[in-house]
């Protein structure tokens, strides 16, 4: 009797649990939720832009954040000093005006009137506080952008003067980018930094309300933004890591902006009549780098050359990329600084020129071996290039790794002849491409040497005039065009799939301002 | 009964300890957090200060001492990622994964208990025929690609139930069918196997002999004793089902351990992988503990000493 009371009483506890559990579920569920479904109809198409994307943000610290993703979102509740414009010109935000004092000093007058989320006012103690912190905390991942920030001095409450260390022609960049997010000193030094995570404040133009982690976040409308009131009641972010579950939730209505969409599913989404998709170029490049040392194949710059050649990289982008990528000679993409369009939009491509310089290199068939190093998200472009090498004359081993064991070959420097990786640049400025071909950095992974580069690429880093500066950047990539540490074979293209209720027009900084986003109507 | 218990308890401490040491030594020798945690434009003098911020330049050993320490008092260090405690946010999120598993445990019991019994007293036939070729291909069928399947069917064409995330009861449905399938193939093709046996034993026929209806018999003798092996196998699969999430998580963006675990897996957010697992391990054994407790009380016969 006893026995089968325990028996009947565990099944009875499952259901309860279940029964208890879902209960609990609605009470954790959000009336976003159920809109997410209902956001199709037409009362709340305008109030609510829900926006899918495959990864969540990191966290609600603008100093601790380095991914593309985590700033998309919290660029809607942080402002910087200075904004980028859709076209990637400097415009101002929490800055009016700015002006250069000396080679290393910086006065910014700051825009009166503003005011954080929680009612504080901004001011320049405000500006001290948040760009010092993250020039000097070197625990956090967007330190070492700004760790050449020695000090802020608040002139008065609205001029700050921002001093750094030697002359630094990039402190408009970093002060328009991820971690140079304006926080609120008072109501943290109040209330902890803990306090500010669970529950932040900006001075943006919506208001957190809620993030449930790896689900969504919510943001709300702030209605005393500086700029204006802001078009939208509610912003939410979703997290879909799952591409197909992304385009479902797409095609059933739930999200208004499906990011990252596969190659593959491109034809699903334009099949519909209410759907479509949008690309836009992104910063990201993807690359062939190569090691130099002595004594490695692609030491020749024969080789690297009949690489260059026997790649179709307009193929690769048509076939691997669905369209969504354009052929470049160059890695400093239109719209950053020191940009060189010769080399933009063009490619080598001479199958028969390549097995000619592989044999002027001294290899027959088979013999010129190397191995290709890839994490496994470029898995598919990388097998096409190695297809196409093997054709010209090369072995080729490929070698797919996991990201995290990749990123441990990549910081210890240990890749053999080649590796593949896409490099995105999220400064809008040369020098972050280059800054692995410097004699230091280059010692151990592509060891390249060469002094011409040197000495361009040094001069360039405190080089405060843009004119002679933006012409060092042109002059070393026609030379790192001809000489190949590298070889470029397409800047990416984002692409969303977009509902006909939105008008979005991407851009190439992968921000999701959401106040550029409009209702069809 | 009580001293069993006790000795059992104790046993976890040395479990938990092997398993922290395992996790510890495999994340930090199959990648760099570092490189992930900066952008590929980085430094190797950028990476450095940041590997010594985070204390990850010191020796393994005194790492591992530093980190069995903080262990001890409950800290699991600092999440990479989200730079909050590690042990807080494995927290939680095992109530969504426990909805989940619990959901999927209901669904397959549901499932499986009627057609497990069915196909043992209908050996042989063609119903039992037709459930064994279900339940084979209820468990031959991936996670994903039946989670993908479900989704295109009830939500993409017919619209009645919700793609993904985590809410109400309709949240619930399509997850928890997709994970409770393959566990239901296997509980059903193992409860016919274990009922088949105890039908064949002498007190079910004595039973028979005694006049006892035939519902009386299957239900209240055979099947009773048939819980044995199934409730072995509801303990170990709900443990599984708590870390098997993975995949069932991600593809229907459910935000619960199994989506933590994978994302700290690949960017490599050490205090979250050894809390998780810690927990995950934790979970085990106190829930085969408490199958062995369960065994007791099904079967008298089972002795501990």
């Amino acid at each position: 009797m006893k026995k089968r009371q325990w028996t009947s009483m565990w099944i009875t506890l499952l259901a309860v649990v279940l029964v208890l559990s879902a209960c609990g579920g609605k009470s954790t569920g959000t009336d976003s939720n159920s809109a997410s479904s209902e956001s199709g109809s037409s009362t709340s198409a305008s109030t609510t832009l829900t926006i899918a994307a495959a990864t969540d943000i990191e966290s609600f610290d603008p100093h601790n954040n380095n991914n593309t993703s985590s700033e998309a979102v919290l660029v809607n509740v942080f402002d910087y000093l200075i904004k980028n414009d859709s076209e990637q010109k400097k415009v101002p935000g929490l800055a009016t005006s700015w002006e250069q004092v000396n080679d290393t000093t910086w006065r910014f007058k700051l825009r009166e009137g503003v005011t954080f989320h929680n009612g504080d006012p901004f001011t320049s103690a405000d500006v001290k506080y948040t760009l010092e912190r993250v020039a000097k905390d070197s625990t956090l991942k967007q330190n070492s952008y700004f760790k050449n920030i020695v000090e802020v001095k608040a002139v008065d409450e609205y001029t700050v003067d921002i001093i750094t260390d030697g002359p630094d022609p990039l402190l408009l960049n970093r002060l328009s980018k991820m971690g140079a997010g304006i926080l609120p000193a008072k109501y943290i030094e109040d209330n902890g930094f803990d306090q500010f995570l669970k529950q932040p404040v900006g001075t943006g133009p919506y208001k957190f309300r809620k993030w449930t982690k790896d689900d969504r976040v919510e943001l709300v409308k702030n209605e005393n933004y500086f700029d204006g009131e802001p078009k939208w009641n509610e912003v939410v972010f979703r997290v879909i890591p799952e591409a197909s579950t992304r385009v479902s939730e797409l095609l059933a209505g739930g999200v208004d902006i499906a990011a990252s969409i596969p190659s593959t599913d491109i034809a699903r989404i334009e099949g519909e009549a209410d759907k479509k998709i949008v690309k836009a170029p992104i910063q990201r490049v993807l690359q062939l780098i190569f090691r130099q040392t002595e004594g490695s194949v692609t030491a020749d710059p024969k080789v690297r050359e009949a690489i260059d050649l026997a790649i179709d990289k307009q193929g690769i982008v048509d076939s691997i990329a669905g369209g969504a990528g354009i052929v470049t000679r160059t890695s400093v993409t239109p719209g950053n600084f020191g940009a060189d369009p010769s080399l933009y939009k063009t490619s080598l491509y001479d199958q028969e020129k390549a097995k000619q310089l592989l044999q002027e290199a001294g290899y027959a068939e088979g013999e010129a071996e190397m191995t290709i190093s890839v994490s496994s998200q470029y898995k598919e472009p990388a097998e096409v290039v190695a297809a196409m090498l093997e054709q010209v004359g090369f072995k080729i081993n490929l070698d797919v790794l996991e990201p995290s064991a990749f990123s441990e070959r990549y910081s210890s420097k240990s890749f053999k002849e080649i590796f593949m990786i896409g490099i995105g640049n999220s400064l809008f400025d040369a020098s972050n491409n280059y800054n692995r071909y410097m004699l230091d950095e280059a010692k151990g992974e592509s060891d390249y040497n060469n002094p011409e580069v040197e000495k361009l690429l040094q001069s360039a880093l405190v080089n405060m005039d843009p004119a002679s500066r933006e012409k060092e950047y042109q002059q070393v990539q026609q030379i790192l065009a001809e000489d190949r540490p590298a070889v470029y074979l397409y800047q990416m293209e984002g692409v969303y799939g977009i509902d006909s209720r939105v008008n979005f027009e991407p851009r190439s900084d992968e921000m999701f301002y959401a106040d550029e986003i409009t209702p069809a109507q | 009964m009580g001293k069993y218990v006790l000795k059992s308890l104790l046993q976890v401490i040395p479990v938990l300890f092997i398993v922290s040491l395992i996790v510890f030594i495999l994340v930090r020798v199959t990648g760099d957090p570092v490189a992930l945690m900066l952008p590929e434009t980085a430094t190797a003098e950028d990476r450095a200060v940041l590997t010594q911020a985070l204390g990850l330049d010191q020796p393994l050993y005194t790492q591992y001492m530093k980190f069995l320490g903080s262990a001890l008092q409950g800290d699991f260090g600092q999440s990479f990622r989200y730079g909050e405690p590690a042990l807080q946010l494995v927290l939680e999120r095992l109530p969504a994964s426990f909805e989940l598993a619990v959901a999927a445990m209901f669904f397959a019991i549901v499932m499986a208990v009627p057609l497990g019994v069915a196909s043992a007293v209908k050996r042989n036939t063609f119903t039992d025929l037709i459930i064994s070729g279900i339940s084979v291909i209820g468990k031959a069928m991936p996670n994903f690609w039946m989670g993908i399947m479900l989704i295109l069917l009830f939500s993409v064409m017919w619209g009645v139930l919700p793609v993904s995330g985590r809410g109400g009861v309709s949240h619930l449905i399509l997850p928890a069918f997709t994970l409770g399938v393959g566990l239901a193939a296997q509980m059903t093709r193992l409860i016919r196997s274990s009922m088949l046996e105890i039908l064949s034993q002498d007190y079910i026929r004595t039973a028979r002999s005694k006049g006892l209806g035939r519902m009386v018999v299957i239900g209240k003798h055979a099947f009773r004793n048939g819980l044995i092996p199934v409730v072995t196998i509801m303990s170990l699969q709900f443990t599984s089902l708590i870390g098997g999430t993975l995949i069932t998580e991600t593809v229907f963006s459910w935000p619960g351990l199994g989506q933590l675990l994978v994302v700290a897996v690949n960017t490599h957010d050490m205090a979250i992988v050894q809390a998780a697992v810690f927990v995950i391990a934790f979970i085990v054994v106190v829930t085969n503990i408490l199958t062995d407790v369960a065994y007791r009380l099904l079967d008298p016969r089972i002795k501990y000493d």
